[in-house]
């Protein structure tokens, strides 16, 4: 505890943090190492299901064998706890931060805090009580060197993030000094851009699967849930194999059970969805202080995403055609995307979404980053109906071909039945794509209109670009088209089938753009 | 750049600017496009020996349907063999690079084109790649990242090792990669 105070005291005093001294964590730790134990073995838990079945009659009947045996186990799994915390240690000289981890295979990193691209905090709910949480720092570099440190006071923390990040602001602009009361300064200045309220987050969950995140955790329950709804209808009288046997019946019963059956599935997906939606984005904020961009938010483990502005490659507008039926709008704003791909699902890593918002809401953020944009103003000119011949003409119809043909020789002609849909149904979605596909330009921006039904807008800068791609088979160099590819640090953007001349301009003011003035990326 | 201290936003005609169009594209070696065959040539020998050994040796019994699916993938191999032969040896051909002072392009593709042109100020390391038949026939490999991740590291292959050293010091003295890297 004298640790910790010391701490605090460092933090208050205005200089900048150092604990020179190879520091060992707050003993909570131990929590978080015990629970990813936990998640380690719930995912393996498979591996133990038949281990435990064939074995839980001997298991039972010797406990006089089994009982020091489970004691054995729980008291490696403890030990092994208590190595974890006791050989991560970490310590701040410098501004550098260095851990040292691992009881068999140790790891020591060594993070110079302007190398540091961007700092989250994650509390998990078991944090919360005691006032702790995770420090995770994100390099640019490889995912291996990346860090978190598990167990921070939250106000050593906070200080310490403020610190790295003011190490950053020093770096960019020499001229200004460091300014150690920049943190609290900075904390004054913190303006909320938007907050969501649990509706919102409701409508978020009805429009955009999130379920996922709750199937992800569920997993390993699956076999249970099963037999536990089986034993629900059951229980209330309703043989589900009978049900599901549709010989005997006639085609409106099939058809209104068919109905009944689609509406009990999607009913608790979506429920699971709504709960995802609100476990991911409970208690939603977008602030902003200076350039950096902080977003806040989670039930179970809260989550902190920092994005500094000029990091940002790409925003995303993206409408799914619930979301234009409702008048809603999921906002993206994707930075670096080369780091951490192995993040956790419902943390969106790097991405700072804001999930359902207004039109209104939605412009002025995109006007907050990108004050020059026209994202609705300009007219997207669509790309060449050729899209369509290629994709249905040349891959869709010939495959339709095929296996109509194969039914027809093995004599299913009932085949024709559902083959002929599906491909009409396929058709109608290639339609739609083609009908959405949309770029245009400014001198800054480059936009993208694509989507099926519903639409989505992907708008970024050009001088942003890392790369260009330029792409034409023969058959297009006959009609004069191409597809054109620009590489951000986010992802790549596709354009395909647009006039070669279109393809070739772009392409030119994008390089002179990027290659002209020396702007840095990020 | 220090030169362009004064603002100006003077009109410009678009075909003014420097074309993409207009890259005048140098050829790999001539030894890739022959190595890549003769490695062909030799992968392809010495898969067909050991199936041609196993269908004529005598030292234990294979039944009668293997040999014959052991005839069947010879002769699928023969022809595909022989494709790509054919098909690599003009692909090949079409593999051409360009240098610009500001920016590097590859171009490949017999039936489908591509052009992926890097700026060079994007450029976050250069590798130089030498295996060991490219060190026989003294080629090499250039590759460059840029923060397009992993998936579009621009990469030339067949560089005489001259001309890729060449490349990659061009790469590094830009005067920009030595600023900003």
């Amino acid at each position: 505890m004298d640790n910790l105070n010391a701490e605090l005291e460092q933090v208050n005093a205005p200089k900048s943090i150092s604990v020179e001294q190879w520091q060992r964590l707050s003993p909570i730790a131990m929590l978080y190492f015990f629970v990813s134990f936990l998640g380690v073995l719930a995912s393996n838990v498979f591996v133990f299901v038949p281990a435990v079945i064939f074995g839980h009659k001997h298991i039972t009947e010797n406990p006089w064998l089994w009982t020091p045996i489970l004691l054995v186990i729980i008291a490696l799994v403890l030990l092994s706890v208590f190595l974890n915390f006791y050989f991560f240690k970490y310590r701040l000289a410098n501004d550098h931060i260095e851990i040292r981890s691992g009881v068999f295979s140790k790891k020591h990193i060594n993070l110079p805090f302007t190398r540091i691209q961007n700092v989250k905090l994650e509390q998990p709910i078991y944090y919360r009580p005691f006032g702790y949480t995770c420090l995770q720092l994100d390099t640019a570099g490889s995912a291996k060197q990346e860090a978190k440190v598990v167990a921070l006071n939250i106000e050593f923390a906070e200080a310490l993030k403020k610190e790295i990040l003011a190490s950053h602001a020093t770096q960019h602009s020499p001229e200004k000094t460091a300014d150690t009361d920049l943190p609290t300064q900075s904390l004054n200045n913190e303006i909320v851009l938007n907050t969501r309220s649990v509706k919102d987050l409701v409508i978020h969950g009805l429009t955009n699967n999130r379920v996922w995140i709750f199937l992800g955790g569920l997993a390993p329950f699956f076999d249970d849930i099963g037999r536990v709804v089986v034993k629900f209808f059951d229980d209330i009288g309703i043989d589900i194999e009978q049900l599901l046997t549709i010989a005997d019946k006639s085609w409106w019963q099939i058809s209104l059970w068919a109905i009944t059956i689609t509406f009990m599935i999607l009913l608790p997906i979506t429920l699971f969805s709504v709960a995802g939606s609100i476990i991911s984005f409970y208690n939603y904020t977008l602030s902003k202080v200076e350039d950096r961009y902080i977003r806040r938010s989670g039930l179970l483990t809260k989550h902190e995403v920092t994005m500094k502005l000029p990091r940002l490659q790409m925003v995303i507008r993206q409408q799914d055609w619930l979301d234009m039926l409702l008048k809603r709008i999921n906002l993206t704003f994707e930075q670096n995307n080369t780091i951490g791909h192995q993040a956790q699902p419902g943390a969106h890593n790097n991405k700072i979404i804001v999930p359902s918002i207004s039109p209104d809401e939605c412009q002025s953020l995109i006007n907050d980053v990108f004050p020059t944009n026209k994202m609705e103003g300009l007219k997207y000119t669509p790309i060449s109906k050729r899209f369509l011949l290629r994709n249905i003409g040349y891959i869709l119809l010939p495959i339709y071909l095929v296996i109509l043909g194969f039914m027809l020789y093995i004599e299913k002609t009932s085949a024709l039945s559902w083959i002929t849909p599906i491909f009409i149904f396929l058709s109608v979605l290639m339609c739609f794509r083609w009908y959405r596909w949309g770029y245009t330009s400014d001198d800054t921006y480059i936009y993208v209109r694509k989507g099926i039904f519903g639409i989505d807008y992907f708008c970024f800068p050009i001088y942003k670009v890392q790369q260009t791609q330029f792409k034409q088979s023969v058959f297009l160099k006959k009609r004069q088209l191409c597809t054109i590819k620009f590489i951000l640090a986010s992802g790549a953007i596709n354009i395909p089938y647009i006039k070669e001349i279109a393809g070739y301009t772009l392409i030119n003011q994008t390089l002179r753009e990027v290659e002209e003035k020396p702007r840095s990326w990020m | 750049m220090d030169g362009h201290a004064e603002f100006s936003n003077s009109y410009i005609q678009t075909n003014e600017l420097p074309q993409v169009e207009e890259l005048t594209f140098e050829p790999l070696s001539p030894k890739y496009r022959k190595t890549n065959a003769i490695l062909n040539t030799v992968i392809f020998i010495v898969l067909a020996t050991l199936l041609a050994f196993f269908k004529v040796q005598t030292f234990f019994d294979i039944a009668d349907k293997p040999n014959n699916v052991i005839t069947i993938i010879l002769s699928m191999l023969t022809v595909f063999t022989l494709f790509s032969l054919v098909f690599q040896f003009f692909a090949d051909a079409c593999k051409s690079y360009s240098l610009r002072e500001q920016d590097i392009s590859f171009s490949s593709g017999l039936i489908f084109k591509k052009t992926v042109t890097q700026p060079i100020l994007r450029i976050q390391h250069v590798e130089l790649k030498q295996g060991p038949i490219d060190r026989k026939v003294n080629l090499a490999k250039i590759q460059v990242f840029s923060a397009g991740g992993a998936m579009h590291t621009f990469e030339i292959p067949g560089l005489t090792l001259s001309n890729a050293e060449a490349i990659r010091q061009f790469i590094l003295e830009h005067k920009d990669v030595k600023d900003h890297g």
